[in-house]
């Protein structure tokens, strides 16, 4: 955008200053999981009005219960959430900026009126991005911030989140880490919320994990192991996608299973999770000894929970995942000690690769370096922000394009 | 019209009105499978050079410019000439073969597309595949054949590249010019 424009842009504001966000959801929870904390961040913290369109309100209500999924409109945390249906009925009033999340298609009506505000010398279209997906690859640095120039002539910015502070950050809410700091500090805390989540029998000395991965034969072995534990070990799992690799210890079908349900196979104890709102996920990940995620949303959450995890990753064409879980295992173990890093590398890498014995071997071998991985787990959130979450980075990016 | 994905350095493409020669381009891989192509792009009437992103299947005008096929000549700083089947000359600035001067090797056989617009040679565009020897590269170190186990290797013309640990020094190689990547040993 020019300078000239930019002035223009700016004074627009002052008549549509609102914020829109695009999201297709494609998994359930990832997308949508990363677009409403982006949404009700900006909305809380730099009080923007955001208007987020999803294509998905029953998928999105699952993380935000309170949603009524036939409701074309409605506000929760000053975020107003629209229906994405196409041809688009709600009608779009072009504001500062656009983001399409995770690069989706928008609307063939969002474009035209992108166009038809590009072509009048008097009118300046939003700020237009593509929020991607998170990589610690080193590519992205490169990436970040570069415009796509399309054939209309309006620059679309791609906005890459990422590790460094060359790249646009992650998501991370301002008093979140002091919030899960107080709530770590006393233990009666996780027994309140398991309580409250319906989950029966868990004693404060117990191992509870939490268990939020794709399909896996490598929990299925984790599993047989755990079912030999010397003491009580707690999985919590929702109903999805990991159950569907644990259907020969189950007592009924997934579907058939509700939650806080509970299966007893040795010392493992299988707890049916209700699903939650990302708050009470959050208070989950930090009430687990370790905890088992995948994709985006909950890969990071992990981190913020200063426990130990595995991240499964979502995986991609020709095993390319797995450049992209080096590359995050090459920064996470950065400052580690060799043995530690080798110790959670081979895990990781085990899980993913469905290496049913290594994944169990690594696991083992956990027990001698848990305390060093905990501390290290609890310094890397700071290590990881960088000084700048990614909304804080994404205003001032806005503020100078 | 064709997709990010699909152009390679030396095509022509529009762009807010604009021809833009493509001088490099690099396919990353997004979350879910999704292809990101950021180029470099020249601007063919400004003569100024820009970095773009694009999603992969975004879909972009191809121009369809005059090209000649024609045989690496010569470089004479900072031109690189080439010559068609009629001994006409054409001379290309290296600036505008981005990553393909890379492969611009003496006694080259590739047939090469030059573009021209406005009757200036403007861009080259080389085969999908070269075949280059390979000038050094350390011996395998692990006997392995699967070709997944890769190390870097120098080319004549001084490009290096990632090769299955098998390759040998002397070998003649494939390289898919769009991404660079070693394909197999010819």
């Amino acid at each position: 955008m020019s300078k000239r424009n930019f002035k223009f842009h700016m004074s627009i504001q002052t008549v549509n200053q609102h914020w829109d966000i695009f999201c297709a959801v494609v998994d359930n929870y990832g997308d949508i999981g990363v677009t409403w904390r982006l949404a009700r961040q900006l909305a809380e913290e730099y009080q923007l009005d955001i208007n987020l369109w999803v294509d998905d309100l029953n998928s999105f209500s699952h993380i935000l219960p309170a949603l009524t999924p036939d409701k074309r409109s409605q506000t929760f945390n000053r975020v107003t959430i629209h229906q994405w249906n196409v041809p688009l009925e709600i009608n779009f009033v072009p504001g500062a900026v656009l983001i399409e999340a995770f690069g989706c298609e928008l609307p063939e009506q969002v474009k035209s009126q992108l166009i038809a505000q590009q072509q009048n010398p008097g009118d300046t279209p939003p700020l237009w991005l593509n929020l991607e997906y998170l990589s610690a690859e080193n590519w992205v640095e490169g990436c970040h911030g570069l415009p796509s120039m399309q054939a209309s002539g309006i620059k679309k910015y791609f906005y890459f989140p990422g590790f460094t502070p060359r790249t646009g950050g992650l998501i991370c809410e301002k008093s979140l880490l002091e919030q899960r700091t107080a709530w770590q500090s006393a233990p009666e805390n996780k027994l309140a919320l398991f309580t409250q989540l319906g989950l029966t029998g868990i004693d404060v000395q117990d191992k509870v994990f939490s268990v939020f991965s794709y399909e896996a034969e490598a929990l299925a072995a984790l599993c047989q192991l755990w079912q030999g534990a010397d003491q009580k070990i707690h999985a919590l799992i929702p109903k999805g996608r990991s159950l569907n690799s644990l259907t020969h210890l189950l007592p009924c079908s997934v579907a058939e299973l509700a939650p806080g349900q509970q299966i007893v196979i040795g010392n493992l104890n299988l707890h049916i999770l209700p699903m939650t709102d990302q708050p009470s996920f959050d208070r989950l990940l930090w009430s687990c000894d370790f905890n088992i995620v995948r994709g985006e949303d909950s890969f990071l959450r992990a981190q913020w929970a200063a426990k130990p995890f595995i991240w499964h990753i979502y995986p991609q064409e020709d095993d390319y995942h797995l450049v992209k879980l080096e590359a995050f295992i090459n920064l996470y173990c950065d400052n580690l000690a060799p043995e530690i890093a080798r110790c959670w590398t081979e895990l990781n890498l085990a899980f993913n690769q469905d290496q049913q014995s290594a994944v169990t071997l690594h696991w083992q071998n956990l027990d001698s370096v848990n305390l060093p991985l905990l501390q290290h787990a609890q310094k890397w959130p700071i290590y990881a922000l960088n000084d700048a979450d990614l909304a804080t980075r994404l205003v001032q990016f806005v503020k100078n394009s | 019209m064709k997709t990010a994905h699909e152009i390679r350095p030396g095509n022509v493409i529009m762009l807010n009105g604009s021809p833009w020669v493509v001088q490099k381009t690099e396919t990353t891989r997004s979350g879910r499978n999704a292809a990101i192509v950021k180029m470099k792009l020249k601007n063919v009437l400004l003569d100024s050079t820009t970095e773009s992103s694009f999603k992969g299947e975004d879909k972009m005008e191809d121009i369809i410019l005059e090209r000649l096929d024609c045989n690496y000549s010569y470089f004479a700083d900072p031109m690189y000439v080439f010559m068609d089947s009629e001994y006409n000359q054409y001379d290309v600035e290296s600036g505008n073969l981005g990553d393909a001067s890379a492969y611009i090797t003496d006694g080259m056989e590739d047939i090469c597309q030059v573009t021209f617009y406005e009757g200036k040679a403007i861009s080259v565009e080389l085969p999908l595949t070269i075949v280059r020897e390979v000038t050094y590269t350390e011996p395998a170190a692990r006997g392995d054949t699967s070709g997944k186990v890769t190390k870097p290797a120098t080319i004549a013309g001084g490009a290096t590249l990632s090769v299955a640990d098998f390759v040998k020094t002397g070998d003649m190689i494939e390289i898919d010019t769009r991404t660079g990547e070693f394909k197999k040993r010819a």
